[in-house]
């Protein structure tokens, strides 16, 4: 910014083959320009300008435009304008007029070298925030998902003092195991959930017929005890190419969620998976023929600690991850689900 | 002891309603104890005074975490209730917080005149008879 219009076109003309310059000859202009274009990475403007001096400008946008570097040009050399231009306005550099243009070209670099950095300051500020977020959830879930069951089985122990009949300490035996389970099961969700935030992909080819006769044979206990029909059908002629630990993450959740939340009292109970891969791409049907999902908690299902439901305990972890999992290899979810008849998740993922 | 009291338990955890169950059951000869996972159809039988219809004043054992409607939400729907219907229970609060690692909680927990006190978890014999004791004193 400078109020003699000949200034600004030797600038422009000395800078415009290697930076973008944008030029204003009042202070209405410049802060047009600076609203319209917020990439704008560095400002040069003139101290001696008519109504408003450069450091008065530069204390002015301080606020409402802080990103940008600001250097000052000016051709007198009065020590009380360069305390200002330093206190006052902030500057970052200060070039002296008539300009060199090697002055201007470096104090260019640095600048933007300086701008970088403050912005990938920025970056990891969001990030760090971010993850603080994800932490404090985690230590609110620690009182309930790990003090809790622990707490429990303390109180049972202390029961266990007073009990003489065995029948009964067998039945709290079982409601104790069932929560050292959960409290296993806990921390083997935090540990995918942690895996899964870092780490790059390591692709390799998939074979769906593979992974899935591993899971059948890790399910099929469960389905004979449980009396739950478990049926598998895959569709694989072409190869398909993605990050293996994901996807099994994916499988094991939304399996352990299609097991673990039939209707007890159900004679029909089924799991199904449907694979197909087709041009590149996978889609994979989990259906269940479960106490099904409430049409007012469907939308939440995938937040962070969320549990619909009391019977059963979950961590609030699984379908998390699931999602996690899933931004990861780049994939789509959607769930349909029927309350008392059953739930079909729809997973689409691209080959690599 | 005799029974005094009838008591609703309402805990997401299995094993904790177990516990609690039998501790009471140790305590008194004969005792109608209910249990339940869900805070939210307790709050409905209330409201619907369905279990109102014992003779004696209902202890609510109430625990603070769980999915869906959790503690605070159950004692801040219970005060929207009439006045006849709410003087038929007392509420006792069973939670693993505490005042010093959570205080925010027992702090908020606290400013309902419906919560009558405040056990932490885990449970023994000791903290349930003082309670009884509490209890008896105030009738």
């Amino acid at each position: 910014m400078d109020d003699e219009p000949d200034n600004l076109v030797g600038f422009k003309a000395s800078l415009r083959l290697n930076y973008k310059v944008f030029t204003a000859v009042n202070v209405p202009q410049a802060i047009d320009c600076l609203d319209s274009h917020p990439d704008i990475r560095v400002i040069f403007c003139d101290q001696r300008m008519p109504g408003k001096t450069g450091v008065d400008f530069f204390a002015d946008i301080r606020i409402s435009h802080p990103l940008p570097v600001r250097i000052l040009l000016t051709a007198y050399t009065n020590i009380n304008a360069i305390i200002d231009a330093i206190n006052k306005g902030n500057v970052f550099r200060y070039v002296q007029k008539p300009w060199v243009e090697s002055d201007l070209v470096s104090s260019i670099e640095e600048a933007d070298k300086f701008y970088m950095a403050n912005s990938m300051l920025s970056v990891k500020n969001d990030e760090l925030q971010k993850a603080y977020t994800a932490l404090n959830k985690f230590a609110h879930s620690v009182s309930h998902d790990i003090r809790g069951p622990l707490t429990g089985i303390l109180g049972a122990i202390n029961l266990a003092r007073e009990m003489d009949d065995v029948e009964e300490m067998k039945e709290m035996m079982f409601l104790m195991e069932k929560s050292v389970k959960k409290l296993d099961a806990y921390v083997l969700s935090m540990h995918d959930y942690y895996s899964l935030q870092r780490g790059e992909l390591k692709i390799t080819e998939i074979d769906f017929n593979k992974i899935m006769n591993e899971l059948k044979t890790m399910y099929s206990i469960n389905s004979k005890i449980n009396h739950v029909g478990f049926s598998i059908n895959v569709k694989q002629e072409e190869t398909f190419r993605n990050d293996e630990a994901p996807l099994m993450l994916i499988f094991n959740n939304l399996l352990s969620n299609a097991f673990k939340y039939q209707d007890k009292k159900s004679k029909n109970k089924s799991v199904e998976v449907d694979i197909e891969v087709r041009k590149s791409i996978a889609t994979i049907y989990v259906k269940d023929t479960g106490i099904g999902i409430l049409g007012s908690h469907v939308g939440e299902i995938f937040n962070l600690f969320y549990r619909s439901n009391s019977v059963e305990v979950g961590s609030g972890l699984g379908l998390y991850n699931v999602k996690s999992a899933l931004s990861k290899l780049n994939g789509q979810i959607e769930v349909d689900s029927v309350l008392h008849e059953g739930t079909i998740f729809k997973v689409t993922i691209p080959s690599v | 002891m005799t029974t005094e009291y009838s008591f609703i338990i309402i805990d997401d955890l299995e094993l904790d309603r177990f516990v609690t169950r039998k501790f009471l059951e140790r305590t008194y000869e004969s005792v109608i104890i209910d249990s339940f996972h869900d805070a939210q159809h307790v709050l409905n039988m209330i409201h619907e005074n369905s279990v109102a219809n014992n003779p004696v004043p209902a202890i609510i054992l109430l625990d603070l975490q769980m999915p869906l409607m959790d503690g605070f939400e159950f004692v801040e729907e219970f005060e929207k209730l009439p006045a006849e219907i709410k003087k038929s229970y007392k509420i006792i609060i069973l939670t693993v917080l505490s005042s010093k690692s959570d205080p925010i909680d027992i702090y908020r927990i606290q400013t309902y005149v419906s919560v009558n006190s405040i056990i932490q978890k885990p449970l023994t014999r000791e903290k349930l008879l003082s309670l009884l004791v509490q209890l008896r004193s105030e009738i």
